[in-house]
């Protein structure tokens, strides 16, 4: 990451409103109605489950970091806010996400692997892929972005705060897959980078850590506990908000006290617990963090995992699949 | 972004062709009066995508906005799927065509003065949003209608790494290369940038590059001479840098004297700040940011104001033609292809 997040094209062209988002989504399915009448397809976040998941074993294949891996994700989605998914083939614009995501992030593949890994890793999916296809691609990616292409990630605030809140390895472990999550979510597009570290950092002190690193990841498995999290969190939330909307002052924060009651209730070990939920807390009320955000990023990221139950990959695929196959992309 | 973006220009005459991009003069549609250059990026698809360097260039233009660094106005891609970049039109030729014209353009202490006021801004700001340059050299700083000096050529700019992470060290080109990159070091920081912008400034004052060197080796063992040789009493640790070899003689590094001699017409304020940008170790370096804060620039004589600053003679549009086209890296008037000191190594980062 480099730059400054505040004078960023991010902030200053691809942070939208969820009505904007909305409303950029549905210009592009009226230009294209008899396409997406033809070929239905699961909703977006189960599309971006599909490609996290692709995307990541491309990546794996390529030896690629996660920061890179992110970032292709992120141009991905900037790319469907402009074009029609039908009108292109998702597993082309990913091997060409990764490929150009690798040169930005200063790690660069070379073009003929990452064609020749995509070939193998996709047979099916991608027909005619040659390094030529991946260049025209990612011209197209490139020009659709407006050439932008620093994109601010939330793991260096994660670092940063790291720190500052004390984090255990498991914490930070969490808030980390926490962060690798919130990629299958329009949250990107939707708010600040340091507004999601938060989010995954308060997550993270308020679901137990037995849940383990990669909990919320991948399977779904521990939806049960998350859901459960989900209603405390809910609870703490509220309460966070009537201390602060309540004009207890930074410095001050008395209001907060039902907060750490009830996040630290039920710990196995609560003083620890408590005094690093007590920190976060304060430093919460004295900063000028956009409590509102938070909120809404957690409300997105528990639907998120709510809904991740019902992701079918198989089914996704061959609806993918159908349009590509019919349209010889 | 295409088509509306390409529509609001006319392109003109071809200013200049390299390597590396075709340069050619542009004019806002609206407005005829509004002059912009226009940087198309020569196809390498074949290759490899989309070049390295303007990818590079793309991403930093992108997000950087700063008096002293060239302003990026706009990108489209035209019909044969070149990029290209919309820059600000820069008429007044680059630094090196002044410091060269020896017999036609003068100049003194308070023009020095300015300009490297200028650089130092470009460079702070750099460092200040985490851009390291790596190729800051006369030729890369051109001057605008109204004097003003900016920062061009991102094409090997990178962030800072992460601890730990390495960068390549074939960059910057030789003879503004620092000696850390030199004996192959690859975990550095704006210190290699700070090295260069001392060159320049020693370049502004003899009127002659101050350590061109005809090869690497060739380079250190002017370092070592003009400098003094990198040794554990100077900069603990040098030795075990991947490829340090120096000349068997030890020179000293030169005292106060030495450099008064040599560099004094800026005035011992000024010789004060040039020997602090060029001492070996770049952890003892003065940084960007610190350079600022030097009592150079509170000693008379005051910088000139930028319309006052002399002009060069040559034809300045032809010059940033040039000075656009050429390939990141290169020096000038040397046989190409040898002295490309940036070459795509995949394992390097």
């Amino acid at each position: 990451m480099a730059c400054n997040y505040w004078d960023s094209t991010q902030r200053r062209h691809w942070q939208f409103t969820k009505d904007e988002l909305a409303a950029m989504r549905q210009k592009l399915e009226d230009e294209e109605a008899s396409l997406v009448q033809m070929f239905p397809l699961p909703q977006l976040r189960h599309l971006n489950i599909h490609f996290n998941q692709q995307i990541n074993r491309l990546g794996k294949r390529l030896g690629v970091r996660q920061q890179p891996m992110a970032t292709a994700q992120v141009y991905l989605k900037r790319f469907y806010t402009r074009v029609e998914i039908r009108r292109t083939n998702p597993y082309l614009m990913m091997a060409t996400a990764i490929y150009l995501a690798s040169k930005t992030e200063e790690c660069p593949q070379h073009i003929r692997l990452v064609t020749g890994e995509a070939r193998s890793l996709w047979p099916h999916e991608i027909s005619a892929i040659d390094a030529g296809k991946i260049g025209e691609c990612e011209f197209f990616l490139i020009s659709e972005m407006n050439s932008q292409l620093i994109i601010h990630q939330p793991y260096r605030s994660l670092t940063q705060f790291q720190a500052e809140f004390n984090l255990s390895q498991e914490e930070v472990a969490l808030s980390w897959s926490v962060i690798n999550d919130h990629y299958m979510t329009d949250l990107p597009l939707l708010y600040p980078p340091h507004i999601i570290a938060i989010t995954a950092i308060l997550l993270a002190l308020v679901l137990r850590p037995t849940n383990g690193p990669g909990g919320p990841t991948g399977t779904g498995a521990n939806s049960a506990n998350l859901a459960a999290a989900a209603a405390q969190l809910a609870q703490v939330q509220a309460q966070a908000r009537a201390a602060i909307t309540g004009g207890s002052g930074p410095g001050t924060p008395g209001g907060l006290q039902g907060m750490q009651f009830s996040s630290a209730a039920g710990e196995k070990s609560p003083d620890a617990r408590f005094n690093k939920v007590t920190r976060f807390a304060g430093w919460l009320a004295a900063s000028s963090i956009d409590i509102e955000a938070m909120v809404d990023c957690t409300q997105e990221l528990i639907s998120f995992y709510e809904c991740h139950e019902q992701f079918n990959d198989k089914h996704t695929r061959e609806s993918i699949l159908r349009f590509v196959k019919a349209r010889g992309l | 972004m295409n088509e509306n973006e390409k529509r609001k220009y006319i392109k003109g005459r071809k200013l200049g062709e390299g390597t590396y991009a075709n340069v050619y003069l542009g004019q806002l549609r609206t407005d005829p009066a509004v002059l912009v250059a226009i940087k198309k990026m020569k196809v390498q698809r074949e290759q490899d995508g989309i070049a390295y360097d303007a990818v590079r260039e793309l991403k930093f233009l992108q997000e950087l906005h700063h008096p002293n660094i060239v302003e990026l106005l706009s990108v489209f891609n035209s019909k044969d799927q070149n990029l290209n970049l919309v820059l600000e039109y820069l008429p007044l030729g680059d630094l090196e065509s002044l410091i060269r014209d020896t017999d036609r353009v003068r100049y003194g202490a308070a023009d020095i003065k300015a300009w490297m006021g200028m650089l130092t801004r470009a460079v702070w700001f750099c460092h200040d949003n985490f851009v390291l340059h790596r190729d800051i050299k006369p030729n890369n700083l051109l001057i605008a209608a109204d004097g003003e000096v900016k920062l061009a050529d991102f094409g090997l700019a990178r962030s800072f790494a992460d601890p730990g992470v390495n960068m390549t060290h074939m960059v910057i080109t030789r003879w503004y290369r620092p000696p850390e990159l030199l004996f192959g070091c690859r975990s550095y920081s704006g210190a290699v940038d700070v090295w260069s912008v001392g060159l320049v400034f020693a370049e502004l004052i003899i009127r002659t590059p101050f350590l061109p060197g005809n090869s690497e080796v060739d380079q250190i063992n002017r370092i070592c001479q003009a400098i003094g040789t990198p040794t554990e009493d100077n900069w603990p640790g040098v030795s075990s840098l991947r490829s340090y070899a120096v000349p068997a003689e030890v020179y000293p590094v030169p005292d106060k004297k030495a450099w008064m001699d040599r560099f004094g017409g800026v005035g011992a304020e000024g010789v004060d700040l040039l020997c602090k940008t060029l001492v070996l170790d770049p952890n003892k370096r003065i940084t960007a940011r610190e350079m600022l804060e030097h009592r150079w620039w509170r000693t008379d004589p005051k910088p000139t104001r930028k319309e006052d600053l002399p002009r060069s003679k040559d034809d300045g549009a032809k010059k940033m033609g040039a000075d656009l086209g050429r390939r990141p890296g290169a020096v000038e008037d040397e046989n190409r292809g040898s002295k490309v000191a940036r070459r795509l190594d995949f394992g390097a980062k």
